[in-house]
């Protein structure tokens, strides 16, 4: 060990938040740029060196306990809780500052009335598990903010041509990234629930803030749309405070290790029901579409490695306490449902980012899925589901932004022929759409491993979802990237105008994403199975999901594809012919040809949405239909289950 | 598996599944010509056209066309040598889903409009028969706790079994054969690229492929047939020689089967090839789910 635990969870902690109050004082593009940077590599070198510390040690809790923390905190929850009223109350929103007044309330009775008489052993942790989210907090985190230094720098100039008098808000909106990140540390080390409550509170306001930077009606619209959605979910969060409190536990360790029966299975439900709206699950998923009008950097950060994740983080923390009771068929219920309803709109979208969000909301449902299912094996899964979810989303999204900045659209059918127009960045977007879906990619790899865990446990109607929210994911993508790798003429290279702030992070992000693929055998041998076994509920001698050797015949086929693309990506020697256009062609990169009345005729071809089958209007109500049944069945049942009733 | 084993089947299957499939899609189209009153050609014909394709000027829309067909072939013949290796059945599953989507991209790749309406296709026809793929493998382990005491997704254990798969799967083996007119791109479901000129929109997801890069299209097929094949096999044989040689005559049957299907009934429109497909594998799968935990 380097340094002491508590020493790096106090760097990176503090990290981003002095970032964030720098970047608030340095108004300046060039002072920015040097503390983005700068506090950029910093953090990720201090997550670094926390994983090179604890990744594949030991479990460290320790306690940290004054007084004075939990006031400050509580402080925090009440300045959080008038800074949204005070919003409410501006745009007339009452449910949100209903809400917000409820869960204040709520906190501060908290607080004074039941925090006090109850003992705390560790107030921090690090773990397994925690360090890997650390690690993408860390990485992919700053990555996204300094991507943004390029983005915003033009962002801000399109919003300049429009209104020649708005005021610069890129301080805040920099400062607001980085106090997300430091809130999302706090959630990975927090044992004590009272503590990761604040956190869980900043993000959601953080991203309140976020979505609605651009402060146009939409904007302000989706971004209350956001925060009364996380805010049921934070009510849910203060209940289930109350009730642990009463009963005198407030550490997650010792919640999960007692299980989800009696007393605490109503708590754990409405903690796991905080993650589900956290993690945009259906019903919920709207707040994370709606989030889309914010600049992408904003969105990558809500899907990759911040927001969504803490949500799936506390599903999958509590999951040794779900398997076969109530709590855990609602869980794997509703992100069973997610998953498969998800992906069935996404085939429906032509809108690059909603695609992306659909994706998100759908694998983010199979996480909580394999939470649910709360064998090692399916944890085991939804790791890797986690871990690959993030590069690859957040590749993804800043693919896609920097297209869009380039191409001015995010429509997938602009980016026909994006290959010829951008080869790096279609290709790396490529990189990007294969690692989602496709053998012998991360994404595909854990699902792999998913049905393993799903058949195991003989789950048959979770099998049935997935096999078919399988088949319809391969239509989304595959559509995608087909239009992207199309090759037509020789239009003029666009790409030599990325920002270089913007090519790092994306080279960095696609480096990562081969790099684990690469990586998946060792990474499950070494960090993730001994995470695994090292909790006592599931501390068994061995654990396989997918024999060693089958996960490195998937790495040499992720070497073998990617050098095939790198070298052949050169040669071109064949004979080149046009394509047949059904006439005489007259202009192949339009696709314009003389039918047979001499008539000049343009040829065109539609990517398939199916509107008429997987349109939102449809498969929405019955996502939402089936998914708010099951949570209030979850709800009811493990209430009535305090009183010793059971199924 | 040993790597020994895998080396000698993925040669073996290199070498002997084109020869095998392209007997086969000879004699394919003797029994079609005979369906249809005709003498139909000499049983070799297939490799004929394939060596005359050879020969053919080789010609692309532009230099990655032919890359990502002959990525197909590569990760099609590579799921073929881990089934008959006796492998996991989802690695093989997984890798010819690879194979399909270079198969795919080849055709979008051209940004021919024919092609892309082939491709689009072609998509829709796995998402048709996909749910049906994965869950075959899902029940093939089901099925295997009761019959050997432990679950396994290895193709190899059916030959510890004392009886075939079919007896504990009926009901997915007929979700298989009803995918399996998709998948051996048989009418009324070869929606993407059919053997049928009159059916087709000018040549569907192969419409820009010509000479060398053809020819691998259709060595594809040949791999594919007999892969698939194996999977009827799968079913039918068990741990003797006689379970062998019952396989071999399930396969000759189920084929020919196919081929009268092909014959008989005109191209579909996508919504009911995929609305059937998915209601096919839900009913069989769901009906055989329960046949395992309740008879077994």
């Amino acid at each position: 060990m380097f340094f002491e635990p508590i020493i790096l969870i106090g760097l990176l902690l503090l990290l981003p938040l002095l970032a964030a109050g720098l970047l608030l004082v340095v108004r300046g593009n060039g002072g920015r740029k040097v503390v983005v940077i700068s506090f950029g590599i910093l953090i990720m070198l201090a997550t670094v060196l926390l994983a090179a510390g604890y990744l594949v040690g030991d479990r460290w809790q320790g306690s940290f306990h004054y007084p004075i923390i939990n006031y400050c905190l509580l402080a925090v929850d009440v300045i959080i809780g008038v800074y949204v009223l005070g919003k409410s109350i501006k745009h007339k929103k009452v449910l949100a500052g209903a809400l917000a007044v409820a869960q204040m309330a709520g906190i501060i009775a908290f607080e004074f009335l039941i925090a006090p008489s109850v003992n705390i052993a560790n107030d921090l942790y690090i773990d397994g598990l925690s360090v890997i989210m650390a690690l993408v907090i860390g990485i992919i985190g700053s990555g996204i903010c300094i991507y943004a230094l390029g983005y915003m720098k033009e962002h801000e100039c399109h919003a300049r041509e429009k209104d020649p008098n708005c005021k610069d808000r890129r301080p805040t909106f920099f400062a607001l990234m980085f106090l997300f990140l430091t809130a999302m540390f706090a959630i990975v080390f927090a044992n004590n629930l009272a503590w990761m409550f604040c956190a869980w509170e900043i993000t959601t306001v953080c991203s309140f803030a976020l979505i609605g930077y651009t402060r146009t009606d939409e904007a302000i619209n989706n971004s209350f749309r956001q925060i009364v959605m996380n805010q049921l979910g934070g009510l849910a969060f203060v209940i289930a405070l109350i009730l642990l409190g009463l009963q005198g536990v407030l550490e997650l360790d010792v919640i999960i290790a007692h299980g989800s029966l009696g007393l605490l299975g109503l708590p754990i439900m409405l903690l796991a029901f905080a993650g589900i709206t956290k993690a945009a699950q259906v019903p919920f998923q709207s707040w994370l579409l709606g989030a889309m009008v914010a600049p992408t950097p904003t969105s990558a950060l809500l899907h990759s490695s911040t927001m969504v994740k803490a949500g799936v983080f506390m599903v999958i923390k509590l999951a040794p306490a779900f398997g076969w009771n109530v709590n855990g068929i609602a869980i794997m219920l509703i992100g069973g449902f997610t998953f498969l309803f998800c992906s069935a709109i996404a085939i429906s979208q032509p809108n690059a980012k909603r695609v992306l969000a659909y994706s998100t909301v759908a694998n983010l449902g199979l996480i909580v899925a394999c939470a649910g299912v709360g064998t090692p094996e399916a944890v085991w899964a939804a790791i890797f589901l986690l871990i690959f979810h993030a590069v690859a989303k957040s590749l993804l999204f800043l693919c896609v932004g920097t297209a869009e900045h380039n191409i001015g659209s995010r429509d997938i059918e602009e980016m026909d022929n994006l290959f010829v127009r951008m080869p790096k960045l279609a290709l790396l977007m490529a990189l990007g759409i294969l690692t989602m879906f496709i053998a012998p990619f991360g994404m595909l790899i854990s699902k792999w491993a998913t049905i393993v865990s799903l058949v195991e446990t003989n789950n048959a109607v979770l099998l049935i979802l997935l096999a078919f929210g399988s088949a319809v994911t391969f239509m989304f993508w595959a559509k995608w990237l087909g239009k992207l790798l199309a090759v037509a003429g020789n239009q003029t290279n666009v790409e030599t105008k990325v920002n270089g702030s913007e090519w790092s992070t994306i080279g960095l992000m696609a480096l990562l994403v081969v790099g684990l693929s690469v990586g998946f055998p060792f990474i499950s041998q070494w960090v993730v199975v001994p995470y695994l076994l090292s909790n006592p509920q599931w501390a068994s001698t061995s654990l396989e999901v997918i024999s060693f050797d089958n996960l490195l015949i998937m790495a040499i086929i992720v070497v073998a594809v990617v050098l095939s693309f790198l070298i052949f990506a050169r040669s071109t020697k064949n004979r080149t012919a046009p394509i047949y256009l059904s006439g005489v062609g007259v202009d192949f990169e339009k696709r314009t040809y003389l039918s047979s009345l001499s008539v000049e005729t343009q040829a065109s071809q539609r990517n398939w949405y199916m509107s008429g089958w997987f349109s939102e209007e449809s498969m929405t109500p019955l996502a939402n239909t089936c998914c708010i049944t099951v949570i209030t069945f979850g709800l009811v049942l493990s209430t009535l289950s305090i009183w010793g009733w059971s199924l | 598996m040993t790597i020994i084993s895998f080396v000698v089947a993925f040669v073996a299957f290199a070498v002997l599944a084109p020869l095998i499939g392209g007997v086969i899609a000879g004699a394919d189209r003797i029994v079609t010509a005979r369906l249809q009153g005709r003498v139909g050609p000499p049983i070799l014909q297939p490799f004929y056209d394939v060596k005359k394709l050879l020969a053919k000027d080789d010609s692309v829309t532009h230099s990655f066309q032919g890359f990502y067909v002959f990525l197909s072939m590569v990760f099609t013949v590579l799921a073929g040598a881990f089934f008959f290796a006796g492998g996991n059945f989802l690695l093989v599953i997984f890798i010819l889903m690879l194979a399909t989507l270079f198969f795919i991209i080849a055709a979008y790749s051209t940004r021919s409009p024919f092609a892309e309406i082939g491709a689009e296709r072609e998509i829709i026809q796995v998402m048709a028969y996909e749910p049906m793929v994965i869950l075959m493998a899902v029940t093939f382990y089901m099925a295997t706790i009761p019959m050997l005491g432990e679950g396994t997704f290895n193709v190899g254990a059916v030959f510890a079994l004392d009886r075939p798969l079919i007896v504990a799967l009926p009901f997915v083996f007929i979700g298989l054969l009803f995918i399996l007119t998709i998948k051996l791109r048989k009418s009324p479901f070869d929606l993407s690229y059919s053997h049928h000129a009159h059916t087709e929109l000018v040549k569907g997801i192969s419409t820009e492929m010509t000479g060398r890069t053809l020819a691998i299209v259709e060595i594809i097929h040949w791999y594919e047939t007999v892969l698939f094949l194996g999977w009827v096999g799968l079913f039918l044989v068990w741990g003797s020689w006689i379970g062998v040689v019952v396989a071999i005559v399930g396969m000759i049957l189920v084929y020919l089967l196919e081929v009268f299907i092909d014959n008989n009934f005109a191209r579909v429109k996508w919504q009911f090839m995929l609305a059937s497909s998915w209601i096919v594998t839900l009913v069989c799968v769901a009906i055989n789910m329960v046949l395992i935990q309740v008879i077994f």
